[in-house]
């Protein structure tokens, strides 16, 4: 931290904060960039090789997270980290999702190929590539279709949203945190805004039915 | 040459022409503004506006035919504009050239902000709050509602619940019977509904609580699954075909910009369309609430005329024609169209059927 700004008595703590701030967003970004450059993916592709299992890292971290809380440290580093964990926990249902998916495409292949097998080339030579790209398309698209409507599937997306909402969630426990820590209103703040506000509108909206009065 | 030759520069001369024709697609691409396409044009008068709730007077294109006003609800999954894609595909513009007094109401582009409202407040508040303003502009004591997809749902709620404001219901691709999906043999039928049943209660209340809202995004996401090819060709192969005529060109690019218009859907709203009515299919079984008041679709006095396509892969056919059974009119009537959800309303095939429909039915009801 070299550009600590100029400070006085009444803003050397905000300075200080700032300086804390920035040296924990720098460490973060550092952490980030150090795993999604490289071990990541490695351990990923591993974790996705082993679809449907939980996967190790993340709940190592889920663990470790889950530790004692104390009252002056870590509580954000805990949160940096169950961002993670959730982050990889995520990639490794995609990971599961995608295989699933993609299942449908070999089937699609081979009954393409018999198609192809069983039509008599006419006189005037084989079709263009537009009726092949068709027909290849109209059987991939019951492939894909049949897919989805299978229970894997089905299961397979349902944890995939699982995993894609704690991710989100624990971010947005990070912006809160953020929020709290620069004075601002959070999320959490401005829905329980809206909400007392909707309320309101709603007895509003009950009190002219009872006086009579048509609504604006 | 040989047989081989020939096939060979066939192969060659239509691989040569595709390339031509993505190119030319690219080039197009590039010298289109975003502002040169253009949607929901026909020409309208901003009435009221409370929230992000606005109530709009179309303008007469011709002498007026039929003189009760009718009220255009649209839902909260998508736009209004898809009744007035543009000029030659426009449900709107149509039933004004017919002589209909037209009113739309739009719900803007709801957000987090909107996170705490339920269908009761879109129902008892806002679509009741605009069949007033029309009886006082108007002068009339009862006013027409011509509900689509999840608006079909608020109209056929508000009909049951004031049948004494109603004159006529008219609903088109709207879901009644949830679960009637199950009859439906066509496999590319139905999968949101499969899929909302597939999800547990604590999803949905889960995604509610993170975003505030059914994102746009994600439900545009579970749409574009259920036309997987099309999905996938639609920005590569299939502009093929429409790169030689500038008309298809820009019917696709305000198709696209249509889709791409998707607002959010209020998050306690969305948890009774997916939960109450997708999960819990309580609509159809009279357990429904609105405000406390059970709809019961028995109530609905008015006549009823209910539109919905044969080959919808949203709404299957059979969730629409489930009202034919519960509703409390004896003045019911079906018509089922050839075509697609969004079909019905943007095809030119099915454009002309559509509004003759609707106006024919209302002038004879009027």
């Amino acid at each position: 931290m070299t550009d600590k700004p100029p400070t006085d008595k009444a803003t050397a703590p905000i300075g200080d904060w700032t300086g804390l701030w920035r040296s924990m967003v720098d460490t973060s970004r550092l952490m980030t960039q150090a795993w999604t450059g490289s071990v990541a993916p490695f351990m990923l592709g591993r974790a996705s090789e082993r679809a449907g299992e939980v996967n190790d890292l993340s709940a190592a971290i889920e663990r470790m997270t889950q530790g004692p809380q104390l009252a002056d440290v870590w509580d954000f580093d805990r949160k940096l980290a169950l961002a993670f964990a959730a982050w990889i926990d995520m990639r490794t249902r995609l990971a599961n999702f995608n295989a699933i998916a993609s299942a449908p495409w070999s089937e699609a292949s081979r009954r393409f190929a018999d198609s192809m097998a069983k039509t008599k080339l006419a006189d005037s030579g084989p079709p263009d590539w537009r009726k092949l790209f068709a027909k290849w398309a109209e059987i991939s698209n019951e492939e894909l279709i049949k897919n989805q409507r299978t229970d894997g599937f089905l299961e397979a997306q349902k944890e995939l949203l699982h995993a894609a909402l704690e991710y989100r969630s624990r971010q947005n426990d990070i912006s809160d945190a953020i929020s709290t820590l620069f004075d601002l209103p959070s999320r959490r703040d401005l829905d329980e805004i809206t909400r007392q506000l909707t309320e309101l509108r709603r007895e509003v909206r009950a009190l002219r039915r009872e006086k009579g009065q048509a609504q604006p | 040459m040989t047989d081989k030759e020939d096939q060979a520069t066939r192969f060659a001369r239509e691989a040569f022409a595709s390339t031509e024709k993505m190119l030319k697609a690219t080039q197009l691409f590039a010298k289109t503004r975003d502002d040169e396409i253009s949607v929901g044009v026909t020409p309208k008068k901003l009435v009221t506006r409370r929230d992000k709730v606005e109530l709009f007077h179309y303008e007469p294109l011709t002498e007026r035919k039929v003189s009760t006003p009718v009220l255009v609800a649209y839902g909260l999954v998508g736009r209004y504009t898809m009744a007035d894609l543009q000029p030659d595909r426009s449900l709107v513009r149509s039933l004004l050239n017919k002589g209909l007094d037209l009113w739309l109401i739009d719900w803007g582009q709801p957000g987090r902000n909107e996170r705490w409202l339920t269908i009761d407040d879109y129902v008892d508040d806002y679509i009741d709050a605009a069949v007033d303003r029309i009886r006082k502009e108007t002068g009339r004591d009862r006013v027409s509602l011509l509900g689509i997809c999840e608006g079909g749902v608020f109209t056929t709620c508000y009909a049951a619940l004031y049948p004494e404001k109603v004159r006529n219901l008219v609903i088109t691709i709207t879901p009644i019977d949830f679960h009637a999906d199950v009859n439906d043999k066509a496999a590319h039928h139905g999968f949101i509904n499969l899929w909302t049943r597939s999800l547990d209660p604590a999803d949905i209340d889960k995604l509610v609580e993170t975003y505030g809202v059914l994102p746009g995004e994600f439900m545009s996401s579970v749409f574009s699954m259920m036309t997987p090819m099309r999905s996938l060709t639609k920005y590569n192969v299939d502009l093929i075909d429409v790169i030689d005529d500038e008309d298809k060109f820009m019917n696709f690019l305000r198709m696209e910009k249509w889709l791409a218009d998707r607002p959010h859907h209020p998050g306690e709203a969305a948890k009774q369309w997916l939960k109450e009515l997708y999960q819990d299919n309580r609509l159809i079984d009279g357990s429904f609430e609105l405000s406390g008041r059970k709809v019961d679709l028995k109530s609905i006095t008015a006549p009823v005329l209910n539109v919905f396509a044969l080959d919808d892969h949203i709404i299957p056919p059979d969730c629409s024609r489930a009202l034919g059974t519960k509703v409390g009119s004896s003045d019911y009537t079906e018509i089922p169209l050839p075509g697609g959800h969004v079909g019905l309303f943007v095809s030119s095939k099915s454009q002309g059927k559509l509004s003759q429909s609707i106006a024919d039915w209302l002038a004879a009801r009027d």
